[in-house]
């Protein structure tokens, strides 16, 4: 596979500094190492069990590695030897020969070898040039012995032992990759190996091995778990007490304490409330994804109603989609073969509708997704279909080409661990699928712990018929997945992982026990052999005294209610996350939210009844000038419309909107689909334009926020499309249907109530008035056009 | 080190206007425009760009299916002296019909020499302009992980591709056209990832059109009106922006709301320009006869269109209506690359020298390739006295032309029978450093922040191979 390719492993990118101050740390491990146990390198080899290649001509012992470095003091009994031991090429008897004179060897070192390492391999494997690709050094004595992560790259005396031969020789390896060296080259290598591979660079050795000591000390300690523990994230969120405020009569419900107190702090008020059919407006959109129906003075009670509508789920699932990376294919198609396709895919979307509206506990519903299967077995019960489709989380996730390749799963177990980390905990745990986390505590055994629970669990069409009739020339068994729920279930054995080295399938190292995160559980209890894991892992996912699991779904909820998150980076609450705008806000909603048993519909409620959610959307000067962006919420943040909720405002305005909940997907590339737009088949092959253009996110990986882009496509889309103009003409005839010849006067009025209710200003009525007496033709087109303009303005498509 | 995305923030920085206000056509354009006043930044000034830019603009012909070197680019005369014997070595793909010589003659071409097949005269005409990359090689004789590997540096789907980083890096010149676009007569396999944006912002995704429709209306979706004339649009734009203006002023100005109308006036400009850039029939008949009128030929016509119009990246792929990798000649080798060179030779000579001709060449780099070669043995297929050849990713040939490389020059050597890349040798993230280099761009610099790691086109890899370099 691709990664092996240069005989480098290091597959992931880090910020220059952090990958400087890794290299430096493993560089000095190795040095340490070399320099203190110098004795491993002493013992004599057991004899050779392979047959020596022809060109070796006789076999070196190791000891010999060191003459030439009086300088070690250890070495100096060794090095004083006259003479070596030697073994013939048919392992036979021991001859001794005079050993070739120390200066010599390097001189051969200094002319044939030196020369060709610094042209050719130091590039990559050199500490002057920063790299030390596959965690080879060769700008030294020791680091060219010890090797890179494959194992030692020379072994004095031993041409077949040392990997260098076989990677310059392109056989293991192929190296230097520009290009085969000659064979004369070559032959070179193997006879300065043969002779013990004399090699004085000690000097370089005590350059690079100076400075970095500390960094070895710091890393032979490991991860120092009680104080990363301490970081803000990984401490327990807690009930906090109110801080004081100097205006007690603006605060509605506890949010606003904390809020109110850190703008005061910065000497900042906050916004006046926002008009009732503003909050009309915004109430309907951030709860159903709909526009107001008739204007209700009495919010609380629209609140309450709104939240028991069946609308709300439709609207907060897709929410939830994004960040599971819901899609119904694969983004290939092998031929015309679409085995890996999912159908049915929208049973698990209706799954998630329904469980937002009937408010499952917020743990439930991620335990449900995580193991559905595991639970219903531990409750001694078979589950139903309806009860399995919360599995799709994962059964849903992409399946790359070339499935049955090591390399590949190991790209879809990075998958799973990423959609569960990012989406669920806010943690980055695939950065450390190579390496340890540069910043986080999370090293590479927590990974592979992880990704051992998914290589225990298989992608499955389990058959929606209890018993499926096997179909014509197919193998019974194998369902075909139009007539399968798409989930996972355990493979028949669990495995645990060893540690891919630098994530390269190929390069094996310890194996890892299933097990949860460290830093989340420091008795790194293993999840045991009765199954995959999943069960325990949820379990240790969406318990209470999990830190993160709380805070990262309320950041989520209060992202799109408010509109700007509380943690900037929703996916990422570590090091290289922003630190929370309002810390002691977030940690009271989070502590209270577990306290309500994880209900989604509380916490809605909770944060859509404060006075900082009621602000108006107008800024003061003050405001603007001392926050430009928000940070302490002065004022209510203007949304613009997701394309789903314009998709389906504009529908709704031409009365045109299907409300029937659930079932088969739709292609909203279709003019006559009136369906909501969450129907819409969500494509990781090609995603619908439309959807693609107003910034739906890639369904190919978890999505932690969507972009906000404004884009002349867009403008061409809202100007010429067929879906644009279609539901104009529809929304005119509403208009003209409901009331009888209108004057333009009173068209203006009529229309302004109906999509913004509201009467137009003055400026408004003339602007208007003014379009439409220039109307040429009496068809009726200026007017069209006029409606045309509303629902493409920034009005339709903003919610103050 | 460049800025990363940050959520939230009290200011607003460039970049974070950019991606905030950042349009599908002309990125940098866009935010100039709300920037009026200020002076923006321009690309040369970013960070990322360490070297003089000698390539403004790249056009990537894509061969999909893998063109064969060893019929094109690589003569291999051991072929024929071994023909039918079997390889030594243990290959990737079956092997049992042996080396297969080509049928086509080679021969030395310009003042330089460089070596092409009769498969491509008018090409070799070019010669001197050209760097033909001998010793290229890739990870997986397949489609699917080879597409991906060329186009986005990575065998799976979730990277961005070359064109989309190339937009990411260096924004878009022309405001009224994206910086990113893709001429695909057809549907190649793998599809839409191949100009995906991934995780970068939107703007950058390649905007695709299917040339086989020559009707622009067709061509670009929602282009034009359907009925309204350019002034009835106009007055609707006028009322529009007046609504939008009243609602802005009442709501101080936010410079989102601002965006938004800008965002409109330039779309206005945009269904101008875009319908003269993408019509063909604005030029001659000769000029059409040159290209031929073939999809990939009228394809690399309307490249040099946008290449003329500053478009930053340009990929054409040679893909049919009924075939999505015609280049995949497992039957019949020679009788499908004769076919098929008949309109790739004819166009991407005409392209070059066109390009030449109007002093375009020196800083538009074209290439030329597929994702891998093929074997330089056969595979015998249905009909067996025409054989095939399969898949071949340890050695193939790419073509380079203009954009800063030298021409007149062969780099890099294959064994003597075309199976290995040997000296010199170029891997694709080799290719990709080198193109990057070329638009003056640092590859190791050009990273993105995503999911708590910088990515980067060439993740860990890549060299730029400096002897190409004029």
């Amino acid at each position: 596979m691709a990664l092996d390719r240069h005989g480098i492993f290091e597959r992931m990118i880090c910020p220059p500094p952090a990958k400087q101050a890794a290299c430096e740390f493993i560089s000095t491990l190795r040095y340490t190492e070399a320099n203190t146990s110098p004795q491993t390198h002493l013992q004599l080899p057991p004899p050779p069990e392979k047959p020596l290649r022809p060109t070796s001509f006789f076999f070196v012992a190791t000891c010999i590695c060191w003459i030439g470095f009086p300088s070690i003091q250890k070495m100096d009994s060794v090095a004083q030897q006259d003479s070596i031991t030697v073994q013939n090429d048919k392992g036979g008897a021991k001859k001794t020969v005079p050993r070739p004179p120390q200066d010599r060897q390097i001189e051969f070192f200094e002319s044939r070898i030196r020369p060709v390492l610094v042209q050719h391999c130091y590039p990559c494997h050199s500490d002057e040039s920063g790299k030390q690709k596959g965690g080879l050094l060769l700008d030294s004595r020791p680091g060219t012995h010890r090797g890179g992560d494959t194992g030692a790259a020379v072994v004095p005396g031993k041409v077949d032992a040392s990997l260098l031969i076989g990677a310059i020789r392109y056989e293991d390896f192929e190296m230097p990759p520009e290009g085969k060296l000659p064979e004369r080259v070559i032959l070179d290598f193997e006879k300065w190996i043969e002779e013990g591979a004399a090699d004085p660079r000690t000097a370089e050795l005590a350059a690079a091995g100076r400075g970095a000591t500390v960094n070895a000390a710091k890393k032979r300690a490991g991860i120092d778990w009680q104080s990363a523990r301490k970081f803000w994230s990984f401490l327990p969120p807690r009930v906090r007490s109110l801080p004081p405020v100097k205006d007690p009569a603006w605060p509605n419900n506890r949010i606003d304490y904390f809020v109110q107190s850190a703008m005061e702090n910065r000497e900042l008020h906050p916004a006046r409330s926002a008009s009732v059919r503003e909050l009309n407006r915004r109430l309907a959109f951030d709860l159903t994804g709909l526009p107001p129906g008739e204007i209700r003075e009495d919010l609380d009670q629209l609140t309450d109603e709104l939240l028991a509508s069946k609308s709300f789920g439709e609207k907060w699932a897709r929410h939830w989609l994004d960040l599971a990376r819901y899609a119904e294919d694969q983004a290939h198609i092998v031929g015309n073969n679409q085995a890996l396709f999912y159908p049915n895919a929208y049973l698990y979307r209706d799954w998630v509708i329904d469980a937002f509206n009937r408010d499952l506990s917020y743990d439930q519903f991620v335990m449900q997704q995580l193991s559905a299967d595991l639970v219903a077995a531990k409750e001694k019960r078979t589950p139903g279909n309806q009860e399995l489709a919360a599995l799709g989380f994962i059964g849903l996730g992409p399946k790359y080409y070339r499935r049955n390749d090591l390399a590949v799963m190991a790209d879809e177990w990075e998958d799973r661990v990423d959609t569960v980390s990012r989406g669920l905990l806010g943690l980055t745990v695939a950065c450390a699928r190579c390496h340890d986390h540069k910043y986080d505590p999370i090293s590479t055994q927590d990974y592979y712990a992880l990704a051992g629970v998914f290589a225990s669990t298989e992608m499955y069409n389990k058959p929606l018929q209890e018993n499926p009739q096997p179909e014509a020339g197919k193998k019974s068994g194998k369902a075909a997945p139009g007539k399968t729920l798409h989930i996972v279930r355990d493979t028949k054995k669990p495995r645990n992982l060893n540690v891919f080295i630098r994530g390269d399938s190929s390069s094996k190292g310890p194996i890892v026990e299933r097990r949860f995160l460290t830093l989340l559980d420091d008795t790194k209890q293993p999840f045991g052999d009765s199954n995959s894991g999943r069960l325990a892992l949820a379990k240790a996912i969406t318990r209470a005294e999990n830190p993160l699991f709380a805070r990262v779904i309320v950041n989520r909820v209060w992202t799109v209610l408010v509109g700007k998150p509380l943690v900037g980076t929703p996916s990422n609450f570590g090091e290289l996350g922003e630190r929370p705008s309002h810390p002691a806000l977030l940690d009271d909603l989070a502590a209270r939210f577990m306290q309500q048993d994880w209900s989604i519909k509380w916490l809605v409620r909770e944060i859509v009844s404060s006075a900082t959610y009621r602000q108006s959307s107008l800024a003061s000067s003050d405001s603007m000038q001392a926050d430009p962006g928000n940070r302490l919420i002065s004022r209510m943040n203007r949304k613009r419309l997701t394309v789903e909720q314009w998709r389906d405002a504009i529908l709704d305005a031409g009365s045109q909107l299907d409300h029937r909940i659930g079932g088969p997907s739709m292609d909203p590339a279709n003019p006559a689909e009136k369906r909501r737009t969450i129907y819409a088949r969500v494509s990781r092959f090609q995603l619908n334009s439309m959807l693609a253009m107003f910034d739906f996110p890639d369904p190919n990986a978890h999505a932690a926020q969507r972009s906000n882009t404004i884009s002349p496509l867009q403008k061409m889309f809202a100007l010429n499309s067929r879906f644009l103009l279609e539901q104009t003409k529809k929304l005119a005839d509403r208009i003209q249907q409901t009331e009888k010849k209108l004057n333009d006067e009173e068209f203006i009025e009529t229309t302004y109530q109906l999509l913004f209710q509201r009467p137009p200003n003055t400026t408004e009525r003339s602007v208007g008035r003014r379009f439409l007496e220039n109307d040429s033709d009496s068809s009726g087109s200026k007017r069209s056009s006029y409606l045309q303009s509303l629902i493409i303005s920034n009005e339709f498509t903003y919610i103050d | 080190m460049m800025s990363h995305i940050t959520q939230s923030g009290f200011r607003l920085s460039r970049r974070q206007m950019i991606k905030r206000c950042g349009a599908g056509f002309g990125a940098l354009g866009l935010t100039d425009l709300i920037h009026r006043n200020t002076k923006a930044a321009t690309p040369s000034q970013s960070p990322i760009v360490n070297f003089p830019a000698r390539a403004k603009r790249v056009i990537f012909l894509f061969m999909n299916g893998g063109p064969s070197h060893v019929d094109l680019f690589d003569e291999k005369p051991a072929l024929a002296k071994y023909a039918g014997e079997l390889p030594k070595e243990k290959t990737k793909r079956n092997n049992k019909a042996g080396y297969w010589p080509t049928p086509f003659r080679f021969k030395k071409h310009g003042q330089s020499g460089v070596e092409i097949s009769e498969l491509m005269p008018r090409l070799a005409s070019c010669a001197d302009d050209l760097t033909v990359i001998r010793s290229m090689y890739a990870d997986e004789p397949n489609h699917e992980p080879g597409l991906l590997l060329m186009n986005s540096g990575n065998q799976q789907p979730i990277r961005p591709s070359l064109g989309s980083w190339a937009s990411y890096g260096l924004g878009s010149e022309n405001e009224n056209l994206p910086a990113f676009v893709v001429l695909c007569p057809g549907r190649p396999v793998v599809g839409p990832q191949l100009w995906s944006n991934a995780f970068l912002p939107p703007q950058h995704q390649g905007m695709s059109l299917d040339t086989n429709e020559q009707d622009i209306g067709k061509l670009i979706a929602n282009l034009n009106h359907p009925v309204a004339s350019r002034r009835e649009q106009r007055e609707q734009l006028d009322l529009l922006r007046q609504l939008n203006q009243i609602h802005s002023l009442q709501r101080n100005r936010d410079m989102e709301l601002e965006a938004h109308i800008k965002a409109f006036e330039m779309a206005f400009q945009m269904q101008k320009e875009a319908s003269d850039v993408f019509d063909l029939n604005r030029e001659s008949r000769k000029t059409r006869d040159a290209y031929g009128d073939t999809p990939f030929g009228r394809s690399c016509l309307m490249a040099r269109r946008l290449a003329e119009a500053d478009v930053r990246f340009t990929q054409v792929y040679y893909v049919t209506k009924s075939s999505k990798q015609p280049w995949d000649t497992h039957n019949d080798n020679a009788g499908g690359h004769i076919k098929l060179c008949r309109d790739a030779d004819q166009a991407t000579a005409a392209l070059i020298s066109d390009l030449k001709q109007r002093g375009m060449l020196d800083e538009t780099l074209v290439i030329w390739g597929g994702e891998f070669g093929r074997t330089p043995f056969a595979q015998k297929g249905k009909n067996k006295s025409k054989p095939g050849r399969d898949h071949h990713s340890d050695a193939f040939s790419m073509v380079l032309a203009g954009g800063g490389t030298q021409g007149g020059l062969m780099y890099g050597k294959t064994d003597d029978f075309g199976m290995h890349a040997l000296e010199k040798r170029v891997h694709v993230h080799d290719l990709h450093a080198t193109i990057l280099h070329l638009m003056g761009i640092d590859h190791e610099k050009l990273t993105y922040r995503y999911s708590g790691r910088d990515f980067r086109l060439t993740d860990v890899y890549g060299k730029v191979v400096r002897d190409l370099l004029a």
